[in-house]
């Protein structure tokens, strides 16, 4: 889309650079960036990856000054011609006026830019443009390599329209403005074209339609009094904001110029209406802005006070939860301590209980130590009293041993005595001391047969 | 980024299809009303600047504190930022996002959409805030989609045409600049 600003005399073209990668696109935008006139072009900005492959475009704007009063621009954008970056590329080709499509000359790479033309050919078709309105050059490039291929080949595959084309080498330049040169002029033909002015018919649907518009009867109509303007070229309006009664003051000394000077009066007359209108409705904007900030302070203080009032509240209630709770612990503290000291009681109790038991029960073992001890003194003395009775002349009496290696007599005196306690006497003790040395050494199980 | 959807809010979808084949042709009146809208945006939000970007990347006109400003690649960058976010909203289902914050440290950029086919910019710093900047671009929004939707539709016949004449004088033009 050409845009055209009547109000700046200004036209604009979109010029794109599309491509596969490393064909030398963006190599095109460094050579016209470092060999145009200082006057002419703008920063060349590049949106690029770190390898200084293009990751988003590349831009250039140019500037060939006045052409039949219009300040005329070019926008040089490239695309980035790597295969996975087709979503930027597609936004790059958005608004194109006029496209150059560079080729990599080297034979390895024509499959590479038939692909790429081919994807040229359908984002354009997804935006809706017709490819055979576009204009466009072919610009093949890297002529200077060895292994290229021949420039039939090349445009037997990719220029089946015939479009005009240019070798070139874009890192010496050779080509480079010749090719900008073609599309700039293509463009530029074809925006005569689209901005011619449009007929009649059309003007007045237009005019009967803007009647339901938005804008007010009043300013249209406005408008539509508005002088018809037919010097306009040749006298340039004053540029905005400048003071246009001074201006017409000055024409007013150039006799050949009074006829502008009626529309100039009435136009300047406007402006001052306008301007005081502009003043009018900054005051009222002014008064809008005064009341929509004393709306916004209102309400910020309502909301204050009604923070405070909800953290006031909030505070009680928490206070109040906290005294609640507060009194709970504490019976529940208490009634604790008065269970810990009832266990602690119990468990003193049932001490005591087993103290006692305890005691009685070691006061019962102890009379029947007792009562075992004065039953074996009793038998000692019964035995001694036997075996005094027994040997009392004549020689020692053997005492006939059963089967067990026992003597009757210990048999006789350790048996009772033996159930009655249940359990061995300890070894070493006393009493077995005293067994042993009446039994003998018979008395271990040891030396039992 | 606001994520807020105004599709329908500053323009119709009708519009678009109708103006997707034409020029973007502006006129002295139009840019008159829409430097109005941009002033009475920078006053009312106290913005340092405002810009109306067409979506192909043209600067169509610009008001405010933009000396130091590299308009033009601004534009083409602004657009291709936006156009680059649209696509990110498509594909994460979302119809647009139809306005862009940008924070930096001194200086913020706020970018809305305009009918279907411009984007009005705003350059504010903290002496405003972004809330200010937002309901003042929203409205100066609506009013400039008016203007523009206007505009479109009254082509004055008026206005001098670029003759055929005009490729053949760019061309000298062309060839005296552009020379080995
Ligand atoms: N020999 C030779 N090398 C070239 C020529 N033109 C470009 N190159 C080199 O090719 C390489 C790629 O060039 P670029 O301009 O970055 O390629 P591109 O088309 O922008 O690539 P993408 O950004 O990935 O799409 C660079 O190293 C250039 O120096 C040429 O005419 N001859
Ligand atoms: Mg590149």
């Amino acid at each position: 889309m050409v845009s055209i600003n009547y109000a700046f005399r200004e036209i604009c073209c979109k010029i794109v650079y599309y491509g596969p990668g490393l064909s030398g696109k963006t190599t095109n935008l460094i050579y016209i960036h470092k060999k145009a006139p200082p006057q002419t072009k703008g920063e060349l900005i590049s949106l690029a990856t770190d390898a200084d492959r293009t990751l988003y475009f590349d831009f250039l704007p140019i500037d060939i000054g006045p052409v039949q009063g219009f300040s005329t621009k070019f926008q040089l954008y490239t695309v980035p011609g790597q295969v996975y970056y087709n979503a930027t590329r597609k936004l790059v080709l958005r608004g194109v006026d006029g496209l150059v499509f560079v080729v990599d000359s080297q034979a390895a790479k024509l499959e590479e830019n038939i692909e790429s033309m081919n994807n040229l050919i359908e984002n354009l078709e997804e935006y809706g443009y017709v490819l055979e309105e576009l204009p466009m050059i072919i610009q093949y490039n890297k002529r200077d390599l060895e292994e290229v291929s021949s420039l039939e080949e090349l445009e037997k595959c990719l220029n089946p329209r015939g479009l005009p084309y240019f070798e070139a080498v874009a890192v010496k330049g050779t080509g480079v403005f010749d090719t900008l040169k073609a599309i700039s002029k293509l463009v530029l033909e074809k925006a005569r074209g689209k901005s011619e002015p449009e007929g009649k018919k059309e003007l007045i649907s237009v005019s009967a339609e803007s009647k339901s518009s938005v804008m007010p009867s009043a300013e249209r109509e406005e408008l539509e009094k508005k002088p018809y303007a037919p010097a306009r070229e040749s006298v340039p309006e004053a540029p905005l904001g400048k003071d246009s009664f001074e201006e017409v003051e000055r024409d007013l000394e150039q006799p050949e110029k009074t006829y502008r000077v009626e529309e100039k009066l009435e136009k300047a007359r406007e402006r001052e209406r306008e301007k005081e209108e502009q003043a009018k409705e900054t005051v009222r904007l002014q008064k809008e802005k005064e009341e929509e900030l004393i709306k916004v302070r209102l309400k910020e203080q309502e909301e204050k006070a009604r923070k405070e009032k909800e953290g006031a509240e909030r505070k009680k209630l928490f206070l109040e939860r906290l005294e609640r709770e507060m009194a709970g612990v504490e019976r529940q503290k208490k009634a604790l301590e008065l269970e810990k000291i009832k266990e602690a009681e119990e468990l003193r109790k049932k001490e005591q209980a087993a103290l006692i038991e305890k005691m009685k029960k070691m006061e019962e073992e102890k009379k029947t130590l007792i009562q075992s001890q004065s039953e074996i003194e009793k038998e000692t003395v019964e035995a001694e009293r036997v075996s005094k009775e027994a040997v009392p002349e004549g020689p020692v009496q053997t005492v006939k041993a059963d089967e067990t290696g026992l003597p009757f007599q210990s048999k006789i005196i350790i048996s009772p005595m033996l159930r009655q306690k249940k359990t061995k006497p300890a070894k070493g003790g006393f009493l077995w001391r005293w067994i042993q040395k009446i039994a003998g050494p018979n008395l271990d199980p040891k030396n039992r047969r | 980024m606001d994520t807020k959807n105004s599709r329908s809010e500053f323009g119709s979808k009708e519009q678009e299809v109708k103006l997707q084949d034409d020029s973007l042709i502006i006129h002295e009146e139009e840019i008159e009303k829409i430097d109005r809208a941009l002033i009475k945006l920078i006053k009312g939000a106290e913005a340092k600047c405002a810009l109306l970007v067409d979506k192909d990347g043209y600067l169509i006109t610009r008001q405010g504190f933009t000396h130091s400003l590299d308009t033009t690649a601004l534009a083409a960058l602004l657009a291709g930022s936006f156009a680059s976010t649209r696509e990110i909203a498509r594909l994460v289902g979302e119809p647009e996002f139809s306005v862009l914050f940008h924070q930096g440290k001194r200086d913020h950029i706020h970018i809305s959409l305009v009918g279907e086919r411009s984007i009005l910019v705003a350059i504010f710093d903290d002496r405003t805030t972004i809330g200010m900047v937002r309901l003042y671009a929203k409205e100066c929004g609506e009013e400039l989609a008016t203007i523009l939707g206007q505009a479109h539709k009254s082509k004055k016949k008026s206005e001098p045409a670029i003759d055929s004449g005009f490729a053949a004088s760019a061309e000298d033009r062309l060839n005296d600049i552009f020379r080995d």
